[in-house]
């Protein structure tokens, strides 16, 4: 932690030969063992963390002094937009140039997880149970966070399934529909929505579903899930592996899809919508359905001023042709590692004062913190012991950068003031008890970490352009044999023998 | 010096090679402390490219390795030609290959043609208040970022309030799928393209046409000549020096098309005609780790770029053009 001038020297020595510097950096993490195991809790600890930035711009004000405070430390964050992670992270672990603590959110990155595999973290399995609330961390969940059995960091406990729906209120009520419950009741929403002219202002010119180029986060892997579609990979009896797309319930949710976009009920410009553009657009009530139920409070700030008596409903309970409920679940409740490279890392003295600082931070004064900011500045405590936010815009600014940070987001629970927040956090949890796992989350597969972001590729562009029409089921069969050919054989061959040994 | 070491040898042989050889040296060093200013400016470009072009080559043998960044380039295996051969044996190899090439044909025969006209164009033009504002319209957009110019057409051309698309269903027809459609993709590159660098390409044309000799045209009208004839006749051949370096320039870059532009025009449906080298050793190899393999890829295309260069000067120099050197 010391070696911020080391690190200096090193960055200004990456100027004349970067190429060189790879090798040099990479190999001083090796000759650190033999130091003494002992730490002190006391001790003021100083650390660079490198933490995702879902919001513009990096947070001002005083939390995270208080933080400092609460943690005993000198927190510099070193703030990588989420938009740019592929990038940055990638190329920082590529150069070495890494901070005490990195936020690896990417877990099925392939680079990700071959410098995992590499060993350049410490393995922090066997230290966990030391601390008061890094114990608490279930077992399925650092199973699902461990790459071949090894956990290389601390995961960040997230919610088992977080994804649903939010639907424009006052749009079913104007065309005297209720909240969907099942596939039939929705597409009749999304019709409504696009035919009947829900926001009453005579035009044409409201959408049902508004989506963005991105199959995940965006309604289609939710609509498949519906289906009773599994998630990325199916286990069979036999202990072979297939793959989603080569499954019934996903052709009938891209079908299903397919439909919508055919007759205008889901946007026509969804293949090349970016995120920020998807949400301006549900904001200024050009679209009526909305994938992504935690961000419905955003939802609701972004459409202040422009549509006025807009209300939002969180829906998550859709019932397949199963009559059964089914939510994919985002990496088994996993959001990533907190990760300690043993080039910053020496001893093992520092990696438990840093695990220590972890810690610290899931205590509920430091969630707090991070959740809610300053009491009295940023949010209060109302009579029913909810919290509520005074102003949305200094939160914004000082709070919400550091929520995505927080360790964990589901040790303690909060109350939140606004209505239907709390109903989609309520939802949120209700989520796990049907959420679907990916059978291959802890699995470990070569050709996908070699080539599984190219293959995706394949499947997700035949997967649109299935839905946009421009390729019947011959061709996305075609696809798929593609898929097969380039490598997706192998990985299935791969995942059923990984599976095989892990049991 | 030819003199004095013919005249050396024939005095005497007690002079070494080695003392000629000295002196040599010391008439070198006499020239160097003589325009030592002249070496000094000379120095920053060279560190600049001594640093920041032949030292990062050293980075090429991660090609031929399977670099793993925790390992370093001393650690590393080294795999020989693997990382090429499956560049070459990759399905998608050939469709890279060709877009590849299509958009390189579009900026060859489509995009260099347009300064040369609009330089003529603009040298014939008799206002000079005019022929000023023109030039500065149609530089602005060389200082724009593609992401906006990507951006401005993505607002005009999408499906869902467009404004283009709403002009043509307006008049009563078919909205088009600009942004998706793969017939459209190439359209959009090279009028984006043109629209961009049309106007900061005349630049050096329009030094070069003001270099011609005024009596040149002077004898042309003499002779006869038309405003179209003295162009051809005294103009072109004027600048066409200029018109070679630059096309053997543009040789050059043919597998270089400028990443960005290309990823933002890039989308899940018009894959298959607008993946190109640079987008594919995005995805390959930055996104997904394989350094290694990314570098191999960004090897060939260097390989090729210079084999295009030289082969091009080969051919400039044939039909007795001066060439790049």
């Amino acid at each position: 932690m010391k070696k911020n001038n080391v690190t200096k020297v090193l960055s200004l020595k990456a100027l004349l030969a970067s190429a060189m510097l790879m090798a040099a950096c990479s190999n001083d993490g090796s000759s650190d063992s033999a130091q003494s195991a002992d730490y002190d809790p006391d001790s003021k600890l100083e650390v660079n963390w490198t933490a995702m930035l879902h919001t513009p711009s990096p947070p001002s004000g005083d939390v995270l002094d208080k933080l400092e405070e609460h943690t005993n430390a000198e927190i510099n964050f070193n703030w990588v937009p989420d938009a740019s992670k592929e990038e940055r992270i990638t190329a920082a672990l590529a150069s070495g140039e890494l901070s005490d603590i990195v936020s690896l959110t990417m877990m099925t990155n392939s680079s990700v997880r071959q410098s995992l595999k590499s060993g350049m973290f410490w393995d922090v399995g066997k230290y966990l149970d030391d601390y008061e609330n890094l114990k608490q961390i279930p077992e399925e969940v650092r199973n699902a966070a461990s790459i071949e059995g090894t956990l290389y960091g601390v995961p960040f406990q997230k919610p088992l399934a977080r994804s649903g729906l939010v639907i424009r209120k006052d749009w079913l009520d104007n065309v005297g529909l209720k909240e969907p419950t099942n596939l039939d009741e929705l597409y009749e929403v999304a019709r409504a929505f696009t035919e009947e002219d829900p926001d009453g202002n005579g035009k044409n010119d409201t959408v049902g579903f508004g989506d963005r180029s991105d199959l995940k986060y965006s309604s289609f892997k939710l609509i498949a899930s519906y289906h009773g579609a599994p998630n990325n990979w199916k286990v069979e009896e036999d202990g072979t592996f297939t793959p989603e797309f080569e499954t019934e319930e996903y052709t009938n949710a891209m079908k299903y899809s397919r439909d919508l976009y055919k007759n205008g009920y889901l946007a026509q410009d969804f293949a090349v919508t970016a995120k920020t553009d998807q949400q301006q657009n549900f904001a200024q009530g050009k679209t009526g359905i909305y994938t992504g139920m935690i961000d419905i409070l955003n939802l609701k700030n972004l459409s202040q001023g422009l549509q006025e008596g807009m209300k939002l409903v969180p829906v998550n309970k859709i019932a397949g042709p199963d009559g059964e409920y089914h939510v994919w679940s985002e990496n088994t409740g996993v959001g990533g590692l907190l990760a300690f490279p043993k080039s910053e890392v020496e001893s093992e003295a520092e990696l438990k004062r840093l695990l220590q600082f972890v810690d610290d931070l899931i205590d509920k004064e430091a969630y707090l913190l991070m959740t809610g900011g300053v009491e009295g500045t940023h949010y209060e405590m109302d009579e029913n012991g909810a919290l509520k936010i005074l102003d949305t815009d200094s939160w914004k600014n000082e709070v919400q950068p550091f929520s995505s940070s927080r360790p964990s987001e589901v040790t303690h629970e909060l109350i939140d003031a606004d209505p239907d927040k709390q109903l989609a956090n309520e939802l949120v949890v209700e989520n796990d008890q049907f959420a679907v796992i990916d059978p291959t989350v802890p699995l470990d597969s070569a050709t996908a970490n070699e080539r599984g972001t190219e293959l995706e590729k394949i499947i997700t562009d035949a997967t649109i352009k299935y839905i946009m029409g421009d390729l019947d089921d011959a061709g996305f069969k075609d696809a798929v044999k593609k898929w097969r050919e380039s490598g997706g054989d192998q990985i299935a061959k791969e995942y059923a023998e990984a599976y095989k040994a892990a049991k | 010096m030819r003199e004095t070491n013919v005249a050396v040898d024939q005095v005497s042989t007690a002079v070494s090679k080695k003392e000629i050889k000295q002196m040599a040296r010391r008439k070198n060093a006499a020239s160097l402390v003589r325009n030592k200013y002249l070496y000094l400016m000379i120095l920053p470009g060279l560190l600049y490219f001594l640093i920041f072009k032949y030292v990062p080559m050293a980075g090429v043998v991660i090609a031929f390795q399977d670099y793993q960044p925790f390992l370093g380039m001393a650690g590393s295996e080294w795999v020989g030609f693997k990382h090429f051969e499956r560049l070459f044996t990759e399905p998608t190899f050939f469709m890279l290959l060709k877009n590849t090439l299509i958009f390189f044909a579009l900026n060859l025969f489509i995009f260099f043609p347009i300064p040369i006209i609009v330089a003529l164009m603009l040298n014939e033009v008799r206002l000079k208040a005019f022929k000023g504002t023109v030039q500065t319209i149609i530089y602005i957009p060389h200082f724009m970022s593609w992401v906006i110019i990507v951006s401005i057409f993505y607002v005009f051309l999408t499906v869902d309030g467009g404004i283009i698309n709403e002009l043509i269903a307006r008049i009563g027809g078919e909205k088009i799928d600009f942004l998706t459609s793969p017939d459209w993709t190439r359209s959009l590159y090279i009028i984006q393209v043109i629209w961009k660098e049309m106007g900061w390409s005349t630049i050096i044309y329009l030094a070069a046409v003001t270099a011609v000799d005024p009596q040149l045209y002077e004898a042309a009208k003499i002779d006869g000549a038309n405003r179209l004839r003295q162009i051809w006749h005294v103009t072109l051949p004027a600048i066409r020096p200029v018109i070679i370096i630059l096309l053997i320039l543009k040789i050059g870059q043919t597998l270089d098309l400028g990443f960005e532009h290309v990823y933002l025009l890039l989308n899940s449906l018009n894959r298959e005609v607008a993946e190109i080298f640079d987008t594919y050793v995005y995805t390959a190899g930055l996104k997904n780790g394989q350094l290694s393999y990314s570098t191999a890829v960004g090897l060939f295309k260097g390989v090729v770029g210079l084999v295009l260069v030289i082969g091009a000067n080969k051919l400039a120099k044939k039909f007795g053009e001066d060439g790049l050197y």
